[in-house]
């Protein structure tokens, strides 16, 4: 074969055609919707509308997947589509960007965002407790003061876990540098204990459950020890979908309120739902649900005025955040239901969930 | 070099014997620490475990689909940086003062990991296939630019007196001349910089992607899934040797062949 440019040429754009049209199908229908985006599409006919809501893989996020499936296992307005990502950096783009327009997200974080003008109000929680202090198994550590000293991994410093941990160090008479802390992706922190380069850690579920199972971790607090009806993550939503479409979100705040519910009293059968969702084993999500009712609770997720004013007072504490924005504006209570009904999942149809991208 | 038919098929055998067993050796001995507990399982995945989950990813189609994700954005970002960085480097190599002003600039550009841009790449670009594109492209201009400069600048003068004889000029200089004599150099150079774009697409895909293999490993991390973590770096690999394979086969095309046979 002779090389001439020209060949080479066609090859490149052979090539690129070809990965082009693979990687978009523009043959198929909802082009540009990849098998992460939908779990598995919608059997609800009845639905007229749809939303996407972000999630990352934590149990604080649970309701929101459990909504996807509600939304298309039973009659909603509404149908649902859950988005996974990985980081909440990622999250905070595609809201500002509108790609989407509700999200679970840490509530530092929404409160961040709020002071830098991004106009997101807070409709709902995610959970209540959900997070642990770690220390390894064999470790001396007995309380809090015992870490003096010592390395400690929290996901964020917009996370509450940060906030609440200087709460507590503080009530504790101790120093801000008394405990080092270190920020780490949460995956990485039960292995990170396993390896001894951290002393400890606090983040949310389920990556307390892990270093558990796996035998080389214990809990030294609950989140509720320390401050009770901690809160980690909130349902946050944009300010235009609630000014152009008030009824999606009504429906939204009903259907995670709904979800929150029914996982409350069907916590086996959560973790196996969204086992797939979460592309996690159901093995550790079953142990956080079912192994100390102390874990986790998905009731009482109606934000209160209370609840946000400590974690906005303690932020400012801590320099972290520098404007105190009044609740009427953080805040958005107007969706929340009267009476929150279990959502009706027909539990025969859980199993039959398969893993994303199989149709 | 080779003398009779007899030894070079032998040898040939020897090629692909000789990978094979260092291969099966790595393999045995990644059995053998997980069998002993060495490690861990949560520290290192067992192969049993790794070869599951491959099967896992593959059946649910998710395999696939990032592999072609993960292609197309190395092929855009890697065609994309060729199209102009090559260009730019003959035109820089090809002009003295031009390449004075520019080379500390391409040079500074060049040492900044691709990680760095990540915060930009989301802001500028959000979510999907252009962040990634982005990262890639900055991640492999630079080091194109300035590799396709400096082999220009590198031309034994004498080609170009010869092709003052011939009244080459312009445009028939650059395809009859320039080009063809730096080829085995720019060839070099984009199987570098393609290694570079692959090593790269990990980091990319770590931020503002929902698909990728890249992002499959992040994906795995948080469902702590250490061994589909595994076969996802298995499937990297695999790929960006496969790629390089086949550009290496570019050097053996008669106009290239030159370079190599000194």
């Amino acid at each position: 074969m002779k090389f001439t440019f020209g060949k080479l040429m066609l090859g490149i754009a052979v090539v690129l055609t070809t990965l082009g049209l693979l990687r978009y199908k523009p043959w198929k229908k909802n082009s540009g919707v990849t098998a992460r985006d939908v779990i598995h599409e919608g059997v609800n006919k009845k639905a007229t509308r749809e939303l996407t809501v972000g999630y990352l893989p934590v149990t604080c996020h649970l309701t929101c997947p459990v909504t996807d499936f509600a939304s298309k296992t039973t009659q909603t307005n509404t149908n649902f589509n859950s988005r996974v990502f990985s980081d909440f950096p990622t999250v905070v783009s595609a809201l500002e960007a509108k790609q989407v327009q509700a999200t679970f997200m840490i509530v530092p974080l929404a409160m961040k965002l709020r002071e830098q003008g991004v106009p997101v109000k807070i409709c709902y929680l995610g959970h209540r407790d959900g997070s642990e202090v770690i220390v390894g198994k064999n470790s001396r550590i007995r309380s809090l003061k015992d870490l003096k000293g010592k390395k400690m991994a929290i996901p964020s410093l917009y996370s509450n876990q940060n906030f609440v941990i200087h709460k507590m160090m503080d009530d504790f008479g101790m120093q801000p540098n008394d405990i080092e802390f270190i920020i780490l992706p949460p995956p990485d922190m039960p292995t990170s204990l396993a390896a001894g380069a951290i002393d400890a850690y606090f983040v949310g579920e389920p990556f307390c459950a892990k270093a558990e199972l796996d035998g080389y971790g214990k809990v030294l607090y609950y989140a509720r020890d320390i401050w009770p009806n901690f809160i980690s993550c909130a349902l946050v939503v944009h300010e235009d979908l609630i000014k152009q479409n008030p009824d999606v979100v009504q429906d939204l705040v009903r259907g995670i309120a709904a979800s929150g519910a029914w996982a409350e009293t069907h916590r086996v059968e959560a973790a196996k739902l969204v086992s797939p969702y979460f592309r996690q084993d159901e093995k550790v999500l079953n142990y956080v649900l079912t192994s100390d009712p102390k874990r986790v609770s998905y009731v009482q997720l109606t934000p209160t005025d209370e609840d946000l004013q400590q974690i906005e007072y303690q932020g400012i504490k801590l320099k972290l955040l520098s404007k105190k924005i009044p609740m009427y504006e953080l805040i958005d209570r107007k969706f929340v239901p009267n009476e929150i009904i279990p959502a009706p999942i027909d539990e025969a149809s859980i199993p039959n969930i398969l893993p994303a991208g199989k149709k | 070099m080779i003398n009779s038919k007899h030894t070079s098929s032998s040898q040939k055998k020897l090629q692909i014997l000789l990978p094979v067993l260092v291969l099966a050796g790595v393999i045995l001995l990644w059995i053998i620490i997980t069998y002993t507990n060495l490690f861990p399982a949560y520290a290192l995945p067992t192969p049993g475990a790794v070869l599951k989950s491959f099967k896992e990813e593959f059946e649910s189609g998710r395999l696939m689909n990032d592999i072609i994700a993960s292609l197309w954005r190395v092929a855009v970002g890697f065609v994309l940086s060729a199209t102009l960085g090559i260009p730019a480097g003959l035109w820089l190599g090809q002009h003295l003062y031009a390449r004075q002003a520019c080379v500390p600039m391409l040079n500074f550009f060049r040492f900044l990991s691709p990680l760095a841009w990540i915060p930009f790449a989301i802001l500028w670009f959000h979510i999907g296939d252009k962040p990634a594109v982005f990262l890639i492209f900055m991640a492999t201009f630079f080091p194109l630019a300035l590799a396709t400069m400096s082999a220009v600048a590198t031309i034994p003068s004498i080609y170009f007196k010869v092709a003052k004889d011939y009244n080459y000029k312009g445009i028939e200089l650059l395809t009859k001349v320039t080009f063809p004599s730096i080829l085995p150099q720019i060839i070099t150079a984009l199987r570098v910089s393609y290694g570079i774009a692959w090593v790269v697409i990990v980091a990319a895909e770590m931020v503002g992607c929902q698909d990728g293999l890249g992002y499959g490993i992040w994906d795995a991390r948080n469902g702590l899934r250490l061994d589909s973590a595994v076969c996802y770096m298995i499937v990297i690999g695999v790929l960006g040797m496969g790629i390089d394979r086949l550009l290496a086969q570019l050097t053996k095309l008669p106009n290239v062949r030159w370079g190599y046979e000194r």
